[in-house]
């Protein structure tokens, strides 16, 4: 398995163009599909999941990267350090 | 006829097996036999329970350990798996101890599952957690004992909670069973237990202990652990508070809130484990819901969950096992060496993030068309941008960083077969129910109509997982893992600790040394005159009388001494042991 692997690590760049090729045939087959029950509006919009995983991927790795990088993020040996600062 | 009358209570099992693998610890052997038999038994044991069995009285209450319905079923057929894939796993576990305590803590899982009033379950509540601290400190490494010390305070201060709830429900209506409570009804005990329960279900902002305590849990302990506490919560919560408006939305909040954390953790155990928040919510938002459908999705939710973040947990802790490490930044290139931990993971990765064909699809889709077909779009939305999330942590952003990305240059091996057993076990059932939902469904607790492949929801699913993709294919230089980790709540009792103790340091000592000074300047030299009284009494009067029984408490203080060894983790030992003598006494006599 290794092999194959590694096999498909070295040709990345058809892989690219596979995995857009799919993205592509999402959106053909979203086209295609029957609409039975829609449970609200977006249900009824060609595309609609694609564009709101997009965005939402995008929107949520901008903010918690950002919150982490300007707040939250603290070394790994945040609480050690008090507690021995605390012993000493 | 058999069958109904030859049977114990599952979790009997697991603590008579308890009891056994002591004696055994010289025969390696006998002690492996008895660690698969008892799940085995337990899991086979479950097909010929009667509907109520364990009644019994004590003290004026009536005590259920024995009440068993479609829901109980589907949640006591999962355990029951889940600790035979579990006990695979830990078999070349060498401390007895850790045995013993993951079979006491799926007793006290069971128990709870099966208990009919509250009282039954408090008491397995409460074996659940101390049992299951033993697994976290059986690391041994010293974050892990402060981790499990925090554990049980936590789980302690929920316990009370519930203790509360249970008193003043008592006190309100004399009644104890454990059932459905209905939204109009509800009172401030409900309340009470339910935040009990709540906090067992790790719902934020009481969720803390959670990515807290497993990461620092043994690599066999963390495979236990992330099924029961979290599920069994589930349960209980399902039981008897479908239909709470809270819940629905703090599920909901949770879903976010755990893919959140994931996103930005650096820790690969860390994110799994933030991660069952997040699949939590999903369970909890479908009891809120409180339809046939959520609750049913909710319970199917709860059944392939454990199945596959077990996987995952025992992939990682496979990488941990072998190469001491977790953390992605340390991690990376590891396919070379171990291919089949990732083939496993990758499987679990799946199964999580909902791909067609695997366990994920077909009851995560249940909750989120349970809340589409109740008309909460709001809802609807959160739960689907969570598995958004979801994929793009732990199905793209874990595996990549630990099997590919930089290679590290890791030294490390496969793991041994036990181990790659479990998993293969583990990833078989996430394919099965993926290809053969019918076998879950029949379980659920209400009659099921619903039907997981259209090709509506195949196209959904295949647009969010093709789409999550390009995300992190745009923002992967920017998702690379620092060696940091991120505050959260348990940042006001750790440093709420701390400014306790520099209290306990600073002002208090400084007043008590003030006192003690004033002590001796003032009240010492009375003391010492009212003392040279009662002296001159008690040599002339006392002592000749009582001289003997003076040397016998002396010596019984001494034996005492020698019993107290000052070490938490024997006296909870002790205690669970004597609880657990206590309860066979009462169920078999």
């Amino acid at each position: 398995m290794a092999k194959v692997l590694g096999y498909l690590r070295a040709h990345a760049k058809v892989l690219k163009w596979v995995f857009f090729a799919y993205l592509i045939g999402t959106l053909v087959f979203d086209f295609l599909v029957e609409r039975h029950h829609p449970h609200f509006w977006g249900d009824s919009i060609i595309g609609f999941w694609a564009l709101f995983t997009l965005f939402g991927c995008l929107g949520m790795i901008v903010f918690c990267k950002g919150l982490s990088h300007v707040w939250l993020a603290q070394r790994e040996d945040f609480y050690d350090r008090e507690d021995s600062d605390n012993v000493e | 006829m058999l069958s109904s009358t030859i049977f114990l209570h599952p979790a009997s099992y697991f603590i008579i097996g308890a009891f056994l693998l002591p004696l055994f610890s010289r025969v390696k052997i006998a002690q492996k036999v008895i660690i698969l038999i008892v799940p085995l038994l337990a899991f086979w044991q479950i097909h010929a329970l009667p509907e109520s069995f364990g009644v019994c009285h004590l003290m004026g209450f009536e005590l259920t350990f024995g009440r068993v319905d479609k829901l109980t079923y589907v949640f006591l057929h999962v355990f029951t798996l889940m600790a035979l894939i579990g006990a695979v796993y830990c078999l070349h576990v060498k401390e007895t101890g850790h045995h013993i305590a993951a079979f006491l803590y799926v007793a006290g899982s069971l128990g709870t599952t099966l208990a009919g009033d509250y009282l039954t379950i408090f008491i397995f509540w409460e074996l659940m957690a101390f049992a299951s601290v033993f697994l976290i400190w059986y690391r041994k490494k010293k974050r892990s004992i402060e981790a499990g010390y925090r554990y049980l305070l936590v789980h302690t201060a929920g316990g009370l909670i519930l203790l509360a709830g249970i008193f003043l429900r008592y006190q309100n209506c004399h009644d104890l069973t454990f059932d459905r409570i209905l939204v109009e009804g509800a009172t401030t005990a409900d309340y009470l237990i339910m935040v009990g329960f709540m906090l067992n279900a790790a719902v934020p902002p009481i969720h803390a202990w959670l990515p807290d305590a497993y990461p620092e849990a043994t690599v066999c302990g963390a495979v236990f652990m992330c099924a029961f506490t979290t599920k069994t919560a589930v349960y209980v919560l399902a039981r008897a508070f479908p239909g709470f408006e809270m819940l629905a939305i703090m599920g909901a909040i949770m879903t976010l809130y755990g893919v959140g954390y994931a996103v930005i953790e650096n820790d690969a155990r860390r994110i799994l484990a933030y991660h069952i928040v997040s699949q939590v919510g999903y369970m909890v938002c479908g009891i809120g819901i409180g339809t046939a459908l959520a609750i049913n999705g909710a319970c199917a939710h709860a059944y392939a969950h454990i199945l596959y973040k077990a996987l995952l947990f025992m992939g990682v802790g496979a990488v941990l096992e072998m190469t001491g490490k977790s953390k992605l930044n340390e991690l990376g290139g590891l396919y070379k060496r171990m291919p089949v931990a990732l083939f496993f993971t990758v499987i679990g990765g799946i199964a999580i993030s909902g791909f067609p064909l695997t366990s994920g699809f077909i009851s995560k889709s249940m909750i989120i068309a349970g809340a589409g077909a109740d008309h909460r779009v709001i809802l609807m939305l959160m739960l689907s941008l969570a598995a958004v999330g979801t994929f793009l942590s732990v199905g793209i952003k874990l595996p990549y960083f630990i099997w590919f990305g930089k290679d590290s240059g890791v030294k490390a091996k496969e793991a041994p077969w036990n181990m790659n057993l479990a998993m293969a076990g583990a990833a078989f059932m996430c394919i099965f129910l993926g290809i053969y939902p019918e076998y879950l469904y029949r379980m659920l607790p209400f009659a099921c109509d619903y039907h997981p492949y259209t090709a509506y929801h195949v196209s959904e699913t295949l647009q969010i997982l093709g789409f999550t993709g390009l995300g992190f294919y745009l923002m992967v230089k920017y998702l690379h893992p620092d060696p940091k980790s991120n505050l959260d709540v348990d940042w006001f009792y750790r440093k709420g600790s701390l400014a306790f103790m520099w209290c306990a340091c600073k002002p208090i000592s400084i007043a008590n040394d003030w006192i003690g000074e004033v002590y001796r300047t003032v009240g010492l030299r009375f003391t010492m005159l009212v003392a040279k009284a009662l002296s001159w009494f008690d040599w002339e009067g006392i002592d000749w009388a009582v001289d003997g029984s003076a040397k016998g408490v002396v010596k019984g203080g001494d034996q005492v001494r020698a019993l107290q060894t000052g070490k938490i983790q024997q006296y909870i030992g002790g205690a669970v042991a004597a609880l657990m003598i206590v309860l066979l006494v009462i169920v078999f006599l």
